[in-house]
């Protein structure tokens, strides 16, 4: 009846249970931060390390800032800069397939949702089929189709693959379906208003939060993609994934016979991993409040 | 009311469904018909020696690299502007990635796409890369590059390239093994260099009961066969012909050394660490006593200022080791290969191309970190090595001679020994299983993979 | 209008739709709203199926459909099937899958779930929106890149969770990813990177409960287990069948941590553990695309046939 958000609940008397559960999630929670947070940690301080300090000193011992400009400095010129272009590579690929993506899986999970036509379940089961495949067994199909129209080496042999998601689909599908009710769409249509219209102007403003979220999965999905691009897009028009397994090969730990200028040490190859998933983190941040904003009950009010 | 509604929509759909069926397996059958094989006009042109695609004088030639060998394929577009190269890097095959070999895939199903040259860190892709109805490597001694040429690499350089009599690539660098050890660790504790495996068995154990902590040899690698079977001539991985193979562990060679491994492992003188680990720089720094293993622990380990970092003038490096009464024979971990590829447009700027990276002096003497596999470079190259003086002894004499030792009775597989070493064998030496128990299921498993890459089992 | 319940067709009784009346067309041949709304519908999807049949739908036929084909192109029925079920990797990939998937699943559904939950109930919105960020972070790192994060974390002479490594009797690296660890080993990986995404997608799932269902349930003097239990979790069920599929396909296609481990190990984690993995070799590695298309074939019906399960049981396919 009265619509009191959760924050200004009634005070209640703080007895042993409540007290037994807070300690459970702070324990919980507390646990799980660690979890995740040390590796990374970890990762952090091993980018400021040269490479003696890092096999001999211990995991959390801090780094220096020379040490740290010396491991930028041996990444920035690996290959004339060429990390930055990869980072380019896979900006551009992710956000074109994420437009498209998005023009592409909204209307389909909407329809899907509440739509009515012949074929609903079919795609539907389709979609499940497809995610269901290995990858692997699809990515030389895919590349023999963009061959066969001459694209392998252009961005549209990345760009449009990527732009296929059956992952986002679903996601809306199931968003709209549960969190959408249908009266709303039939009091608009009671309205007067026509399907595109009920679309436009009642489901996507409703679907904000989803649209954020198959948004930023599908940009950080095409961001994390390695095999197909390294089929279809190598050389300097490679992401930054597929070009990192490159920097890679000349580390000399893993393969030997890397040396002299181009080869690259542990602590640089951890500069590089951080390089790469800023961009994702970043993003992450900023959007964060957008991708959980959950859709409350309130359209239907008759 | 819903009845013939239901009916109606069970019998329509099926009827649609089989169309849509129909169509997509026509096209699919026009797809498959079309792609394997879809090869570019070939003549048979005797003077390179297999078919050729048309060839112009003028097309660039696309050369793949690591970037490790991004210097040679610069200093050969700056001695030679006129050449048109594009230079594009990858990997290198490095660490069993196999990217060579999935992009050739690749570029055989859609017909199109190969690369004129590309250089591999592992030296067995001739065994896939010359074998198939249409091969990608160029064969380059039937009439396309002179047999001067290829005679002036060291024997048995190109080995690892040669499949049934036919020279498919080039050779770019060797990596003998050689018996490293510290001189100055030799004389203050009194011991002679052994030459023998016997003399290195007594040696360790001596080394075990005077000097704990000291190391004479490392099994931590996935490479290690390469080093102590390859050199004690076991014949553990015999490659019969192009689609036979054998191996036999339970040949004297093979059981003695391994004999020889379990002494010293159970004496604690053999580190179980990969030479690139953490543990084995905090371990051995300064204990190695002997470290027998391929030429290019010069620059990797011992003149790394982040590895062993030896002081200069302790390290030498011993010829290989020899059974009692024969002739030592040395085993050999990696050294990279260059190939053409059949469908090039352009094979005389190809043959350029390889003719320099492989034997001028402006790559392989002044810029190249391993020791080159054509002769003369290779004098050339170990002579501005000994200029160093970082290493004592006849270091340039030994390399050199162990470059021409290495056993040509281990075989270039298309399958990677050192995977099924380190998968079979390193994780029950570390749980500390005898390696002589281990030899039956050792060969087991290389038999085993021989035979999923198609190989008959003799 | 129950009488129609009766003649419904099977599929429609197995989804349980309970709604399924009101997709029936009307009879005969007029040009109803409903009509024009289904066209309005294929005018929606049109643009995500041109991209599935071009991306989805062409591969797997083309998978499916050489899978029974032979090398040089000819019918072979099951002979793809039988070869790779034969070769002496195919079943320990078999088992250390299912080892993996069981020890993943099972962690996965129960934190993510817990953990989603837990979040939610925070009352600072800075503290439930900092966790979830810090829960995401190696959501970012993706297979290639993370190569140096596990060659160190995994070995208990330079890991930062050292400690944890030796309290397991674990002293060296190879130890670590000794043949009995593994499944576990890549559970926790997966788990590691995996959780983060998904605790955000539950928790704006949880957002999506109206305020009044849960206040109704606290003036009911129903404590947390108990609103979670009986309020939240039944309402999150389409969402938590929808994370039981997704990541039964991930596990099954478990594919770049063990290459990834592989590598940092210098192939003592061998290159064909998992059946992923296999089926890339069999492609790339022995050039035999029929025997990998035939793995293929193999992990799509098995993860069909068990994501069927969560699909019923999810109702992943009703609609409210």
């Amino acid at each position: 009846m009265s619509a009191t958000s959760t924050s200004t609940r009634p005070r209640h008397e703080l007895g042993p249970r409540d007290w037994l559960g807070r300690a459970f999630t702070v324990v919980v929670l507390g646990f799980f931060v660690l979890f995740f947070v040390v590796p990374i940690l970890w990762l952090l301080i091993a980018s400021g390390k040269s490479p003696h300090d890092l096999i001999t000193t211990g995991p959390f011992a801090p780094g220096t800032l020379d040490d740290l400009t010396a491991n930028w400095t041996a990444l920035v010129q690996f290959q004339g800069g060429i990390v930055f272009r990869w980072l380019g590579n896979s900006a551009y690929y992710s956000l074109a397939a994420l437009v498209i993506t998005l023009l592409t899986t909204i209307p389909a999970g909407y329809a899907l949702a509440l739509g009515d036509f012949r074929g609903r379940k079919a795609l539907l089961t389709t979609t499940l089929v497809v995610m269901l495949i290995p990858n692997t067994a699809l990515v030389l199909p895919i590349f023999l189709e963009l061959s066969a129209v001459n694209l392998i080496g252009t961005p549209l042999a990345a760009i449009l693959p990527f732009s296929f998601y059956p992952f986002g689909v679903y996601l809306t599908y199931i968003y709209f379906s549960t969190s959408v009710p249908r009266d709303l769409l039939d009091a608009a249509r009671m309205d007067g208003c026509g399907e595109v219209a009920v679309f436009r102007r009642i489901a996507i403003p409703l679907a904000f939060p989803v649209i954020a979220l198959v948004g930023f999965f599908s940009f950080v999905a095409n961001w994390n993609n390695f095999f197909l691009p390294f089929l279809t897009v190598p050389g300097r028009a490679a992401p930054v994934q597929v070009g990192l397994t490159e920097l890679l090969s000349n580390v000399p730990a893993f393969n030997p016979t890397a040396a002299g200028v181009t080869a690259i040490q542990l602590p640089t190859l951890a500069v590089a991993t951080l390089l790469s998933v800023t961009p994702v983190l970043l993003i992450f941040l900023f959007s964060q409040r957008f991708l959980v904003a959950g859709l409350t009950a309130g359209g239907t009010k008759e | 009311m819903s009845t013939p509604q239901t009916r109606e929509r069970s019998t329509r759909i099926p009827k649609r469904s089989v169309a849509a069926l129909t169509v997509l397996s026509a096209s699919m059958l026009a797809i498959t018909a079309c792609t394997p094989g879809a090869s570019t006009a070939e003549e048979a042109d005797s003077e390179y020696g297999f078919a050729t695609v048309e060839q112009k004088s003028d097309a660039p030639i696309t050369v793949w690299v690591d970037a490790s060998r991004q210097p040679a394929a610069d200093a050969f577009v700056a001695a030679n502007p006129d050449v048109p190269v594009n230079i594009e890097t990858y990997d290198g095959g490095a660490d069993g990635s196999g990217s060579f070999q999935t992009k050739v895939q690749a570029f055989d199903q859609a017909g199109s796409g190969w690369p004129d040259v590309v250089f591999s860190t592992q030296n067995n892709d001739a065994a896939w890369a010359s074998q198939g109805s249409d091969p990608f490597a160029a064969p380059l001694n039937k009439g396309y590059f002179e047999q001067s040429f290829l005679d002036g690499f060291t024997e048995g350089a190109l080995a690892p390239l040669t499949v049934d009599d036919t020279v498919y690539g080039l050779r770019n660098d060797l990596a003998p093994t050689v018996t490293w050890y510290d001189q100055s660790l030799m004389d203050e504790f009194g011991y002679s260099v052994p030459t023998t495996w016997e003399e290195y068995q007594e040696l360790g154990e001596k080394v075990a009961a005077e000097h704990p902590g000291y190391i004479v040899g490392g099994v931590g690698d996935a490479f290690a066969e390469e080093i102590y079977f390859w050199g004690a001539k076991a014949p553990v991985n015999t490659v019969v012909d192009a689609n036979t193979f054998s191996s036999d562990t339970s040949d004297p060679y093979a059981k003695n050394m391994a004999a020889i491994i379990d002494d010293l492992l159970d004496a604690g003188v053999l580190a179980q660490e990969s030479v690139f680990s953490p543990e084995f720089v905090q371990k051995y720094t300064g204990k190695v006593l002997m470290l027998p293993g391929p030429v290019w622990y010069s620059g990797a380990l011992f003149s790394n200022p982040d590895s062993l970092n030896a002081k200069p003038g302790t390290i030498a490096a011993g010829l290989p080791l020899a059974w009692e009464g024969e002739e030592p024979a040395a085993g050999n971990v990696g050294g990279g290969t260059w190939f053409i590829s059949q469908h090039s447009a352009n094979l005389d700027a190809a043959k350029k191309f390889l003719e320099f990276v492989t034997s001028d002096e402006r790559y392989q003497v002044d810029l190249a970190p391993g020791l080159p596999a054509h002769k003369a470079a290779a004098d050339k190259w170990l002579a501005k090595q000994a200029e160093g003086g970082f290493f004592t002894g006849d270091f340039t004499e030994n390399v050199s001679a162990a470059s021409a030792q290495i056993w040509d009775g281990w075989g270039y597989p298309r399958f990677s020994q050192e995977a099924v070493w380190a998968k079979t064998v390193t994780p029950k030496l570390a749980a500390g299983e005898s390696l002589v128990d281990l030899l039956p299921e050792w060969q087991k498993a290389i038999e085993n993979e021989a035979q999923v890459n198609g190989y008959t089992i003799k | 209008m129950t009488v129609s319940a009766v003649q419904r067709s099977p599929s429609d009784a197995a989804a349980g739709s309970s709604r399924g009346i009101r997709r029936r067309r009307p009879a005969g041949g007029r040009k109803s709203v409903a009509g024009q709304r289904s066209r309005v519908s294929y005018f929606f999807v049109s643009g995500y199926v041109l991209l599935a049949v071009a991306f989805g739908v062409f591969p797997t036929l083309y998978a499916v459909f050489i899978a029974f084909l032979d090398g040089d192109g000819r019918f072979s029925g099951l002979g793809n099937f039988a070869q790779v079920v034969g070769d002496f990797r195919f079943w320990p990939a078999v088992q250390h899958v299912g080892a993996f998937l069981l020890a993943w699943l099972v962690g996965l559904l129960a934190l993510v779930t817990l953990l989603a939950l837990l979040v939610h109930s925070l009352g600072r919105r800075w503290l439930s929106s900092s966790i979830r960020f810090v829960y995401y972070i190696p959501g970012a790192l993706a297979g290639a890149s993370s190569v140096v994060l596990w060659l160190f974390v995994l070995n208990p002479t330079v890991s930062p969770v050292s400690a944890v490594l030796h309290a397991f009797g674990f002293e060296t690296f190879v130890q670590t990813v000794s043949p009995g660890n593994l499944p576990v080993v890549f559970a926790v990986i997966a788990f590691w990177t995996g959780a983060g995404g998904w605790i955000v997608v539950m928790y704006g799932a949880l957002n999506s409960i109206p305020d009044e269902v849960l206040e109704a349930a606290r003036m009911d003097g129903a404590g947390a287990v108990r609103t979670a239990l009986h309020i939240q979790l039944p309402m999150l069920r389409k969402w938590i069948s929808y994370m039981a599929v997704m990541s039964l396909a991930s596990g099954a296609q478990l594919f770049v941590e063990p290459r990834v481990l592989s590598q940092a190990s210098h192939a003592v984690v061998p290159a064909d553990w998992s059946l992923n993995q296999l089926a890339y070799l069999y492609a790339f590695k022995q050039q035999d695309l029929n025997g990998s298309a035939a793995i293929a074939v193999i992990l799509l019906v098995v993860s069909l046939a068990l994501s069927t399960f969560f699909v019923i049981r999810g109702g992943l396919f009703e609609r409210d």
